[in-house]
């Protein structure tokens, strides 16, 4: 036999004993499951893993434009273990660590992985698959960002036997369409989170025109959507809508697509993550600079922006998320922020710029909260079902039915298991000393996901062209609860 | 006796290989064979459209992945028939099947034939083109994308159970890795070597030249069309992102890894890729030298860093220079004999070693 001949022969079996060698050495119980199965579910199921308690997986993001925030939404979920299940963090100074000792009512929750994401579709069902079919999680918490959250929910769907308690992701998509009955939302959308801007925009501020750009991806729509059908709703125009891939770094190109500013009233931004302020940049460069009152965002404008672009964005307002601005204190929220502080020394969240800071300063942000409700959920519904998820539509029934009293307002879900949320609205202005802060200027209580009818199972998901710019009558329209001083007035 | 010791060595191992991993669902876990290898065989079927193109055309493409995404977009859109994404043309599975191949095929060519004038690594920009332009279209022409990628696709009835997804990828494999290397010995397989070291004398002797590398081109294609298939059916879903910059260089470097001038280091560079991504974070302490998950594509740079530097020919190139060195140190013979790539610095076997000594 030639050389070359037996060399080839010693690679095939080198890589064969590798083979052997690597499977052999897996772990994880041998399930089926795949994203495209679909498997029926008849009759009572139960929990794959039942009596060896809850094996919880965490879906983060530890790459990618938001893989800056993988700390805090780990730290969000530790949070509601350490406060109501008794854990305890193997670390004081990260969440990333992990957590011991949690138990709800003789049920054991083990963390058994994190998964890392990086915002595409393809890695994170990588990575669910690898904490449910590997490592044997029966319960998962997460994902952090849009696409990441239809396609775990099609997951869901598809893997009857797991229960999901969605992260902080938000696209419409996920539960108003995909409707895994497996799958739970304690938290708003994106859509929702812009509740009431549009309304105030046009009849408090006379704004007519609005140009949009937006994330082109499922939570850069749904936000849009959100407060397009808002503005548009009560006979406000949307002129533009420009939609920049998801990670762009140069937004020169898009900013040239926006009317100047003398030829509409303003802008809204639902551009996020790492880029709002290049988007920003972009526009300065490009229109001149940012005025306050001709600007209105989502989440992403926050008083960092006016650190990185100058105090002319002062008088912008922002859409609500899943906390409220600092100026709102109750008992509940200083309670739990207080109990993130006792939790950990320092985290380094993303708002600290990933250094160590005081864990409170990450709790108070939208991303930790996400996690921190569906770790909460997860506690109530063991109490609910008495630790026992050997029926596991039992187990998903008391989730579906919780109404949980959680510091930032009560939240319940509707038929799709999607939150129903009171939506906080507020305003970048300068304090006493200079410094600019975030000042809540109106809650819309109680907002779901149909949107007053604008949003059903049977519309288009969001999209650059859905929905179209439409008067129709919004529940909340003018009934905007005031906040005055942090306060809200009723 | 040169089939007698075909018969004797390469073939038997690759026999016994298929054999064990024919056997493998009953010999490892569920989801070491659901996942781990399923994905081995998708990627490894994709990247060896890269190393067939390479071996025997010359050309190193960072197209492949492209083929790979048109064929896994055309399949949703055609047997989808409900839901919020794509064209939702609601189409017999197996018909869509067709219908993706197809386009992909024909795209294959298309872009094959403007490509096939140029060679090294102007051939490796424009597919890199290729590759870009593909994933902006996607991301700009949401009607056939989404928007947002299109979610909830369903493999065909007869591959339900996932372990029928991993024999079927193992089937396409074994299909592949016979078809180039049996193709390698056909005329137009021969030709298609020599259009590879001499273009201007098979030009000459009247072969048809960028006709040759655009049906390479397109049987490339082909074939990465059925893995783009795969992926889809394994995944779930399609979306721009999947066949966006970083995964079309994660392509080539699986090929690389595995070594681009055998067809085989195809499927043992997935196999690495899919190893490291898959367990790496697992092992004990790793995580206090610095190394997780988000450091992956780090740790697989320093690899194909440490290959590339150990071995041109990546780890199968390393295979035969110790095989050489167990043998007497007499490394100088047992050494690959690699030619560049014509106008390119990516090594290729030369046509008298696949020929045996003689030319078309």
């Amino acid at each position: 036999m030639s050389r070359l001949k037996r060399q080839k022969a010693l690679a095939l079996f080198t890589s064969a004993a590798l083979l052997v060698v690597a499977g052999c050495s897996g772990s994880g119980d041998d399930r089926a499951g795949l994203p495209a199965d679909q498997q029926t579910s008849a009759g009572t199921r139960s929990g794959s893993t039942s009596g060896d308690g809850i094996r919880l997986g965490i879906l983060g993001e530890c790459e990618g434009p938001f893989g800056g925030f993988h700390e805090d939404v780990v730290a969000g979920t530790t949070l509601a273990l350490a406060r109501f299940a008794g854990a305890t963090p193997s670390s004081k100074t990260s969440a990333l660590e992990g957590f011991s000792g949690a138990e709800v009512a003789g049920t054991q929750i083990e963390l058994v992985g994190i998964g890392c994401g990086d915002d595409t579709a393809d890695r994170i069902v990588q990575e669910v698959r690898r904490l449910v079919e590997q490592l044997g999680a029966n319960v998962i918490i997460g994902p952090l960002s849009g696409d990441e959250g239809i396609a775990v929910a099609e997951y869901a769907k598809a893997n009857p036997e797991l229960t999901v308690l969605a992260g902080i992701s938000g696209s419409q998509e996920h539960t108003l369409q995909v409707r895994a009955p497996n799958h739970f939302r304690f938290y708003g959308d994106g859509a929702i989170w812009n509740a009431g801007l549009g309304d105030l925009l046009h009849n408090k501020e006379r704004w007519d025109t609005v140009a949009v750009i937006a994330d082109d991806y499922s939570f850069g729509h749904t936000s849009a959507a959100g407060f397009i059908a808002d503005f548009c709703g009560v006979g406000g125009k949307v002129t533009h809508r420009v939609f920049p891939p998801l990670g762009t770094t140069d937004y020169s190109s898009y900013i040239a697509q926006l009317p100047n500013p003398d030829e509409v009233d303003g802008y809204f931004w639902a551009v996020g993550g790492t880029g709002t302020q290049a988007a920003l940049e972009a526009f300065i460069n490009g229109k001149g600079d940012l005025t306050g009152d001709q600007h209105a965002g989502n989440l992403f404008f926050n008083p960092d922006l006016a650190q990185a672009l100058g105090t002319g964005i002062v008088g912008a307002y922002v859409g609500g998320f899943a906390t409220l601005p600092p100026d709102v204190r109750s008992p509940e929220i200083t309670e739990y922020l207080a109990a993130a502080d006792a939790t950990w020394e320092t985290i380094p969240g993303s708002l600290s710029g990933n250094e160590p800071a005081a864990p409170s300063v990450a709790a108070a942000f939208g991303f930790f909260y996400g996690y921190y409700t569906a770790g909460v959920a997860l506690v109530k519904a063991l109490e609910a079902v008495g630790g026992d998820i050997s029926d596991l539509d039992a187990f998903h029934k008391a989730i579906a039915g919780l109404t949980l009293d959680l510091p930032y307002g009560d939240i319940k879900l509707d038929e799709n298991r999607s939150g129903i949320v009171d939506v906080g609205l507020s305003r970048l202005v300068q304090d006493g000393s200079g410094k600019v802060t975030q000042e809540t200027v109106a809650i819309i209580p109680g907002v779901d996901q149909t949107f007053g009818g604008t949003f059903s199972p049977d519309t288009p998901s969001p999209g650059r062209d859905f929905p179209a710019c439409e008067e129709r009558e919004l529940p909340w329209e003018g009934k905007a609860i005031p906040v005055t001083d942090g306060v809200p007035q009723k | 006796m040169k089939l007698r010791e075909r018969m004797t060595g390469e073939s038997l191992a690759l026999v016994g290989l298929v054999l064990l991993l024919a056997f493998l669902p009953g010999l490892a876990t569920t989801f070491f064979v659901n996942f781990v290898m399923t994905q081995t065989l998708i990627l490894g079927l994709a990247a060896s459209t890269i190393v067939f193109l390479a071996k025997y055309g010359g050309m190193t493409s960072l197209a492949q992945l492209l083929m790979f995404g048109i064929a896994g977009f055309m399949f949703g859109n055609a047997a989808l028939d409900g839901g919020a994404r794509g064209l939702k043309l609601g189409w017999d599975p197996w018909v869509a099947v067709g219908f993706a191949i197809l386009v992909t095929t024909l795209v294959a060519f298309v872009l094959g034939a403007i490509a096939s004038r140029t060679t090294g690594i102007y051939f490796l920009m424009l597919t890199l083109v290729y590759g870009v332009i593909g994933y902006f279209m996607f991301a700009q022409i949401v009607e056939i994308s989404g928007p947002g990628g299109i979610t909830n696709i369903q493999r065909p009835e007869l591959l339900g159970p996932p372990v029928r997804l991993y024999y079927a990828g193992l089937v396409l494999s074994v299909l592949a890795y016979a078809g180039f290397r049996v193709l390698g010995r056909t005329a137009f397989g021969l030709a298609l070597q020599g259009v590879r070291d001499d273009p201007v004398r098979m030009a000459s002797l009247g072969f048809n030249v960028p006709l040759h590398r655009a049906l390479a081109f397109s049987l490339a294609g082909f074939v990465a069309g059925f893995a783009g298939l795969l992926s889809v059916w394994w995944n779930g879903q399609v979306d721009p992102a999947s066949i966006s910059i970083g995964p079309t260089l994660i392509l080539l470097i699986i090929a690389v890894i595995g070594g681009l001038s055998s067809l085989e280091g195809a499927w043992l560079g997935a196999f690495v890729y899919v190893l490291v991504l898959t367990y790496l974070r697992d092992l004990p302490l790793i995580d206090r030298i610095g190394i997780t998950e988000a450091r992956f594509n780090t740790v697989i740079g320093v690899i194909v860093l440490a290959i590339m530097v150990l071995s041109p020919e990546g780890l199968t190139g390393i295979v035969r220079r110790l095989r050489g060195r167990t043998r007497g140190g007499d490394t100088a013979d047992a050494a690959p004999e690699p030619v560049p790539a014509p106008g390119g610095s990516l090594p290729v076997h030369t046509t008298q070693k696949e020929l045996g000594g003689t030319r078309p």
